[in-house]
């Protein structure tokens, strides 16, 4: 007997082909009190132990720990049990986990079943101890009905392209074609608009160090501009993403810049003669631009851009411009590439106010928003770092800032969560702007200042200590324009002192908050990626996996998963450049093998599949005269499964079998044979 | 234009209490203009009291649930949407509804309750307002349309009351809180609608406030009305009797309290839009008739309103007068 154990714990000693009888084991996880604070875990217990085809049933405090694992590994090694189930958590937890711990002691790791018993019941259930009991057999039960048919399968592995592609050129995106160039990988760096550098460009300083924007991210610009591994696209939008994780097939529409790149030398020329004004984006439409424009001077590329949808085409420029760069003829141009990995980092919007009518903004002049002021602010702004009103081009000598535009607030059309960056870029402005005009009176209203990074209470304190800014603690109700003088009302409660306040300003900001880009939805198509209810992208997991996607091999990084500050997007950035990079130092990645499978001799090759399938992975061969299913394509969505009219596909560990002694065992067929 | 085929025809008008009670002209202009627009007010049998949001909802929701419930459920058993004409009631009734509709828990609490009396609610019918009736069904360029005297260079302060806006989230108007669809229906019918300031304001009697503390209720009004007559108005235009009766005898509580005085004529939309259809000023309660007793409605005369409006209807003759 002792000698059979000694001979069982032998890892190699495990050969389980998934034909033997299945012998299952359950292993009743109490998830701390999330599960067993619930229901009774030896009343389940005894259940379980009831159910046909298990044997062995064992309940312990954490089964992912290494000691649950090793309870389950013993089983295997002493060869009680074919079939491991575990009643715990969701699967998109620790389904890898236990997988991982088959495998160790080799066993096929499809031969594993979770029973999800937290998420899809006890915390749900929570209030009602017995129902959730009755609940927590049944899905142990349909388990187990599944685990009884659970076939062997092998894992296959992809090569990964050493190729990136990392669609948006702000700060994260940088930093994310940076660190993967600086690891040797070739990088394509893909912007929308004419140049790189993102919302960071247009910000005067950052907080709380109050160093210039500027001189942070324009040389970080510039050095990508140069690296030998990244192409720079600019001007130029995704279109189109196929393939998978190591093998994406990538088309990107490059829009006609109507200048020839190569050509143009930038003198500038072509700007003095174009008599075509419109709203400058980058200015927040604080200023003009001419119809050819650089979007700031110091844009990479420092190329010129003619702007379709404004140019008269009077051939001004083309007469001036001596390199002959001028091409009003230039077309849009289709860029294929084949990457590996995919990195997004396409951004934020800042929230439009103008839906907002209490605040009047884009009815009352003198009401702008943060990243106007932002503008005003700086060196190379409309109004060159001295901020004025719009109405009078005047120094303000009163300034309130409202905080919370568009956040935290749950009325239709506004986002329930924090921005995370309106104090801490409100209190900046407000710091600047007195120690331009320390005889002015700065005031911001704000719910909770929430100064929680590095070195940001500090900055709070100076702040409300040195640089005398008023606080107060209440949400605006509304503001109206005086008449008179353009100046602009606040009503709000002063909800420290309980009084209701009606101050005057001269100018107010809004402090406006981050949401999700216009394009989020499409984007989220695109790259396959689920966006969360705030409406940005979804990450694999909130704690362990922030710059994962649950699609394979496409990252994310900076705002675009959630409004955040610099240090924030940067340090996401890099995560993300690790992750991909990970991916394509090794080289290959293994593919889960749900693909479906078609059995020819009862396919009647209709071809219905091919047309449902979403990721053109079926196909049909004229010549053999067959229907073929390509497996690295195949993402297991099961629809093709579905719907053949004659049963001829099935899909891995999803079979026909499975699923019906699943439903068998979840409805209950009484004696006379009704449901 | 709107697509006639789809105007409900026929609904239950939903009084309330300040209405019938203290306005009886908003009733009998309400009908009369339904009736040239071939919809059928039709009474409804045993309503009660909606009952007021502020006053009844702030004590005990459960009671004013169920009172509301059972209103509702009148009109569901004539198979007829409700109709209201007053903020308060639609406040109370759509809200009521929704809760009704959406919240399974309160529903089956109520319809115990309510089966004491042998009613259940179903979820069937929909409270309207008539302004959202005009607005939404009938639309602007259609009353336009209808109008035979326009009110030309008449101003006009427009008043929409608290419970017609919010909470924004149900209501027919969307998300809009500086909404221009009451100033849209006052204007089609020839009147200005001029901007004063905080025009969204209450008129200070919601919520139990005229009741527990008339003189702070009444500094509100007061407050409201100087700004219309900042802005030089003819008249007020409400679409609610509690307002109504805030403006209107207010004016004169306001004298007692303030020693202010700003006779400014306090007119309900109905009215207004009557007058510009050609019906009977007298039918419409616009003119007191010589046997009026003293301490009736209207307490502020409108008089000067009219004799405006017929002044200014000599100066610009219309062309197509149709006599009512």
């Amino acid at each position: 007997m002792s000698e059979e154990i000694q001979k069982a714990s032998e890892p190699t000693a495990v050969n389980i082909t998934g034909l033997e009888e299945p012998k299952v084991g359950v292993y009743l996880c109490h998830c701390g009190v999330n599960i067993a604070g619930v229901i009774s875990m030896d009343e389940l217990e005894a259940y379980t132990k009831t159910i046909p085809g298990v044997v062995k049933v064992t309940q312990y405090k954490f089964m992912c720990s290494d000691t649950g694992q090793n309870l389950i590994k013993d089983d295997i090694k002493k060869g009680e049990v074919n079939r491991v189930i575990v009643a715990a958590c969701s699967p998109r937890m620790h389904e890898p986990t236990f997988r991982k711990c088959l495998r160790s002691v080799g066993m096929n790791q499809f031969l594993f079943e979770q029973a999800n018993i937290r998420e899809h019941n006890t915390w749900v259930h929570m209030r009602q101890p017995e129902k959730a009991l009755e609940v927590a057999k049944d899905i142990v039960r349909i388990a187990v009905a599944k685990a009884r048919n659970l076939e062997p399968l092998d894992v296959m592995t992809v090569k990964v392209k050493p190729v990136a592609l990392v669609i948006g050129a702000g700060v994260a995106g940088i930093n994310v074609a940076k660190d993967l160039a600086n690891q040797n990988f070739q990088v394509h760096l893909v912007e929308k608009t004419p140049t790189i550098g993102g919302h960071m460009a247009q910000l005067d300083k950052t907080f709380p160090t109050m160093d210039c924007s500027a001189c942070i991210i324009t040389p970080e610009m510039s050095n990508i501009g140069q690296h030998p591994k990244i192409n720079t696209i600019n001007y130029a939008e995704v279109t189109d993403i196929s393939g998978y994780v190591g093998n994406f097939h990538v088309t990107i529409n490059k829009k006609p810049h109507y200048v020839d790149q190569s050509l143009c030398n930038s003198c500038g020329g072509c700007v003095d003669v174009c008599p075509v004004i419109t709203e400058n984006e980058f200015d927040e439409g604080m200023k003009d631009r001419k119809a050819i424009y650089i979007p700031f001077p110091q844009a990479i590329p420092n190329k010129y851009t003619i702007d379709m949808d404004h140019c008269i085409q009077c051939g001004l420029c083309k007469d001036v411009c001596e390199p002959h760069a001028i091409n009003f003829d230039d077309k849009p141009k289709k860029i294929e590439l084949d990457v590996g990995t995919i990195v997004v980092a396409t951004g934020f919007d800042p929230y439009d106010p103008t839906d907002y009518k209490p605040y009047g903004f884009g009815r009352f002049e003198n009401v702008i928003t943060g990243l106007q002021m932002e503008r005003e602010l700086s060196s190379f702004g409309p109004t060159t770092g001295k901020p004025v009103r719009p109405s009078d081009n005047k120094a303000p000598h009163s300034i309130a800032f409202i905080q919370c535009v568009g956040s935290r607030n749950c009325q239709v059309g506004m986002h329930p969560y924090c921005s995370r960056v309106c104090c801490m870029y409100a209190m900046k402005q407000a710091r600047q702007y007195k120690e331009k005009h320390p005889e002015s009176d700065v005031t911001i209203f704000y719910m909770d200042i929430r100064a929680f990074g590095k070195g940001y209470e500090e900055f709070y304190e100076i702040a409300a200590r040195e640089y005398g800014i008023n606080f107060i603690r209440g949400r605006a109700s509304e503001i109206y324009e005086n008449p008179e003088n353009k100046n602009i009302v606040i009503r709000a409660e002063d909800t420290l002192l309980k009084r209701p306040v009606e101050l005057e300003f001269e100018m107010v900001v809004l402090s406006v908050g981050l949401e999700p880009r216009k394009d989020m939805q499409t984007i989220s198509r695109m790259v396959g990626v689920a966006q969360t209810g705030d409406g940005f992208l979804m990450e694999a997991h909130p704690k362990l996996r922030p710059v994962d996607t649950l699609s394979d091999g496409v990252f994310i990084a900076g705002a675009v998963q959630g409004p955040k500050d610099i240090p924030d997007a940067v340090a996401q950035a890099k995560g993300a450049a690790s992750a991909a990079a990970s991916l394509m130092a090794r080289g290959e990645v293994e593919i889960e093998p749900y693909f479906s499978k078609i059995n020819e001799a009862m396919c009647s090759k209709c071809l219905s599949c091919i047309d449902l399938c979403p990721y053109g992975a079926i196909s049909f061969d004229k010549y053999e005269d067959v229907v073929r299913i390509n497996e690295v394509l195949c993402k297991g969505c099961g629809t093709c499964a579905a719907a053949c009219p004659c049963g001829a596909i099935s899909q891995n560990h999803f079979r026909e079998k499975q699923i019906f002694a699943m439903l068998d065992t979840a409805i209950p067929v009484t004696a006379n044979g009704k449901i | 234009m709107t697509d006639s085929s789809k105007i409900v025809r026929d609904y239950d008008l939903f009084l309330g209490c300040v209405g019938p009670n203290r306005f009886p002209q908003i009733e009998a202009a309400t009908m009369l203009v339904f009736e040239k627009l071939g919809i059928n007010l039709h009474d409804m049998n045993g309503a009660s009291c909606c009952p007021a949001p502020g006053v009844f909802r702030s004590f005990d929701i459960p009671t004013w649930l169920a009172l509301a419930a059972r209103n509702i459920s009148i009109s569901e058993q004539d198979q007829r949407d409700v109709a209201v004409i007053c903020n308060g009631c639609f406040g109370t009734l759509l809200e009521a509804n929704n809760i009704m509709k959406t919240e399974p828990g309160k529903r089956d609490a109520t319809n115990k309750t309510l089966a004491k009396v042998n009613r259940e609610f179903k979820g069937t019918a929909k409270v309207r307002h008539i302004i959202d009736i005009l607005y939404n069904d009938i639309g602007v360029p259609a009353i336009a349309d209808m109008v035979t005297n326009p009110l030309r260079g008449i101003k006009v302060g427009v008043h929409y009351g608290c419970h017609l806006l919010k909470p924004t989230g149900i209501r027919p108007w969307g998300k809009d809180e500086r909404p221009k669809f009451f100033d849209e229906l006052v204007e089609a019918t020839g009147a200005d609608s001029v901007e004063y300031k905080d025009k969204y304001m209450c008129c200070g009697a919601g919520g139990g406030v005229r009741t527990a503390v008339k003189d702070i209720s009444l500094d509100f009004t007061r407050e409201k009305l100087q700004n219309m007559k900042d802005a030089g108005v003819d008249c007020l235009v409400d679409c609610c009797p509690f307002c109504h009766l805030q403006f209107d005898l207010g004016q004169v509580e306001i004298k007692q309290i303030f020693n202010v005085e700003f006779n400014i004529p306090v007119i309900y939309y109905t009215q207004l839009l009557g007058l510009a259809w050609g019906l009977n000023p007298y039918d419409l309660g616009l003119l007191p008739t010589a046997d009026k007793p003293a301490g009736t409605p209207p307490y502020v005369p409108t008089q000067p309103f009219m004799n405006k409006v017929l002044a200014n209807m000599s100066e610009s003759p219309v062309t197509e007068v149709e006599t009512a």
